[in-house]
């Protein structure tokens, strides 16, 4: 891999992280009305996945979708206004984190519905098929959402059509033994392995470790160049940690998180393989500091809407 | 030239031929689609080819929820529920992903998607076979609902959905499909939230729907000696041609609806509420409705048949409203 595929993992990471940071910051000072999952710990999954996607491609995502969506390449500034409720978000304030869509950039979109949007993230595969443009779909799910039957059937539906569509699994079950969030005494998955599912609909599938950037980016390159060839769909599992705890003002995970922290991992491995340089990384982390202090701007200094804009929207006017 | 004559599901084949050879953005996707049995979409198979003439597995959820993809990615899914009950598997993607996503998107998308759906009662096949359901996507706000009488205005109505950049649901009765009627064999539009005035009357509005409609028109003629009927065809239920419904009502001052899905909180509830809110000074006795009671349509025809609207308890709820 090339070094510069490398630094645009790091900085993609170091992006996702940087956001989340500054949405914390902003709702411990109460000026973010979002309550969302976030994807601390993840981040490695997003920015490998989206690294071979193209801006024609598209992404469907989850109730914990700020990774997806940054990775994918959407506004900082119109994130963060749809965060804040504001009318110059991607949505003008109606989507809120669970349904935030950007067309422009294909990050289509977060659903409060777990396993929602994956039999639509299929239609986006479809039209790819029927358009012979070339493009692909990319479906975020997690290991709750892959026992839903819409799931599934979408599988199924993927396999037989041989649709341009990777499903991405994230799995945040094995490292804790339970469903994050959920306490519960039974278990909501009879197999260790998501991806054990993808032979039963006749796809490849894999499973592997989500703190490794340069991992997923070889098998999510493996699996979009299937889906764009005309070869079908794909199941990819990756096992997830979420880190909790408030990260303000840091980038890395604490020590105890630190083997799980992805931003971290590459860090040392780009340190030792001297892509990167203590001075490239402070750069990279300013500038995207930066960026987010600008979207943090023009998020608080943006209008709310108008009451009566409630109205607005239901229907496409004049159709 | 005398008019030619076709059958509703003809005419609702010919829309789907019309609109596909205009525009290639046009698909259809369902259960056995593909199959020269089903009258509604024979032949489309062989004339479009099978990548924009798909049967999907048996999988509702995800082939709806692949319509609505499709649609905010510039295609123009036209989706086929095989019944309008197995709809109910699929809720989340038809009233959450479907209806709302071009609101929740705040306008950033659109879901130019047409799901028919065959629909109603008549036929003694249960509780899972059988129903009308309209009600509840006119209750989620985002869908237009399109329920055609007639074979005119299935052709017309289904050009103006597919044409439609809004996500419409079209329900086909499936006792409607042998009726025949005057079909002008180049394309045309009937535009959607304008009733028909089916027949005109002074005594007593009959505001009817699908199949109704015509059991309303074989009650009215029973009772022309009895009353002067005004008959309303709303043809969509939403967007609803309030105007027509309290203009009626304005000039004959009674109201009946007659509605085959059921009762509570159903489109017979709402047009009794629009006419109480906005024309109450015009009413000179309750409003009467004839839907189907909240029960849950039986197997057996006999039982069905003591639930469904007929001719006779349309009559009976005309006399009723003017004794």
């Amino acid at each position: 891999m090339d070094k510069e595929t490398k630094l645009k993992l790091y900085r993609s990471m170091v992006r996702i992280r940087t956001f989340e940071n500054g949405c914390r910051k902003l709702i411990s000072e109460g000026k973010l009305p979002a309550r969302f999952g976030m994807y601390t710990g993840q981040e490695a999954v997003a920015a490998g996945v989206s690294a071979h996607l193209d801006k024609g491609d598209e992404i469907g995502s989850t109730h914990r979708p700020i990774g997806h969506l940054i990775a994918k390449g959407c506004s900082l500034k119109k994130l963060l206004a749809e965060l804040c409720a504001k009318r110059t978000g991607f949505n003008k304030g109606k989507a809120g984190p669970y349904h935030t869509f950007d067309p422009e950039s294909g990050s289509l979109g977060a659903n409060g519905i777990v396993g929602g949007s994956v039999p639509m993230v299929a239609g986006y595969a479809l039209a790819h098929q029927i358009k012979k443009d070339g493009g692909v779909a990319v479906s975020y799910f997690g290991e709750g959402a892959s026992n839903q039957g819409g799931v599934q059937e979408t599988l199924n539906l993927a396999a037989c059509w041989e649709l341009p569509l990777v499903f991405v699994c994230e799995n945040s079950s094995p490292e804790v033994q339970r469903m994050l969030g959920h306490e519960i005494d039974y278990p909501q998955l009879s197999i260790e392995r998501i991806s054990d599912r993808a032979s039963a609909y006749g796809m490849p599938g894999s499973s592997h470790d989500g703190w490794d950037v340069l991992e997923i980016y070889e098998v999510a390159g493996e699996a979009v160049r299937r889906a764009r060839e005309g070869k079908g769909p794909t199941l990819l599992e990756f096992k997830v940690h979420q880190i909790e705890g408030n990260l303000e003002g840091r980038i890395e995970a604490e020590e105890d998180d630190r083997v799980w922290c992805p931003i971290h991992n590459l860090k040392q491995k780009l340190l030792a393989d001297g892509t990167l340089t203590p001075e490239i990384d402070e750069k990279i982390r300013k500038e995207e500091s930066a960026a987010v202090e600008e979207a943090i701007a023009f998020a608080l200094g943006s209008p709310d809407p108008e009451p009566i804009e409630a109205f607005d929207d239901v229907f496409v006017e004049g159709a | 030239m005398a008019e030619r004559v076709i059958t509703y599901s003809e005419a609702i084949n010919e829309a789907h031929i019309q609109e596909m050879e205009r525009d290639p953005t046009v698909i259809l996707f369902g259960e056995n689609v593909s199959s020269s049995w089903r009258r509604a979409t024979k032949g489309l198979k062989e004339r479009f080819g099978r990548e924009r003439v798909r049967d999907t597995p048996i999988t509702e959820t995800s082939f709806i929820g692949m319509g609505v993809g499709a649609a905010i990615r510039g295609l123009r899914p036209i989706v086929e529920l095989m019944l309008v009950d197995f709809g109910l598997v699929a809720m989340d993607q038809i009233l959450n992903q479907m209806a709302k996503s071009h609101y929740m998107s705040g306008g950033a998308v659109k879901v130019p998607m047409v799901l028919r759906a065959s629909y109603g009662a008549g036929t003694s096949s249960g509780a899972t076979h059988s129903e009308s359901l309209y009600s509840i996507f006119a209750h989620m706000p985002g869908m237009k609902v399109v329920l055609p009488s007639n074979p005119y205005d299935a052709k017309g109505l289904l050009i103006t959905a597919i044409k439609d950049d809004n996500p419409v649901v079209f329900m086909e009765h499936r006792l409607l499909g042998r009726t025949k009627g005057p079909v002008p064999e180049e394309p045309y539009t009937v535009p959607f939230g304008v009733a028909n005035l089916v027949r005109e009357g002074s005594d007593v509005t009959v505001v009817a729907t699908g199949r109704m409609v015509g059991l309303v028109m074989e009650a009215a003629d029973g009772l022309k000696k009895e009353a002067s009927v005004e008959v309303l065809d709303p043809r969509t239920i939403v967007p609803l041609d309030e105007e027509a419904i309290l203009n009626s009502v304005g000039k004959t001052g009674r109201l009946v609806v007659v509605d085959e899905d059921y009762e509570r909180c159903g489109f017979s509830a709402e047009v009794s509420a629009i006419v109480a809110e906005k024309g109450f000074n015009n009413l000179k006795a309750s409003v009467y409705r004839v839907a189907t009671p909240n029960v849950p349509l039986p197997f057996n025809p006999t039982l069905e048949k003591q639930l469904l609207p007929d001719r006779e308890k349309i009559a009976r709820a005309i006399r009723n409203v003017m004794a």
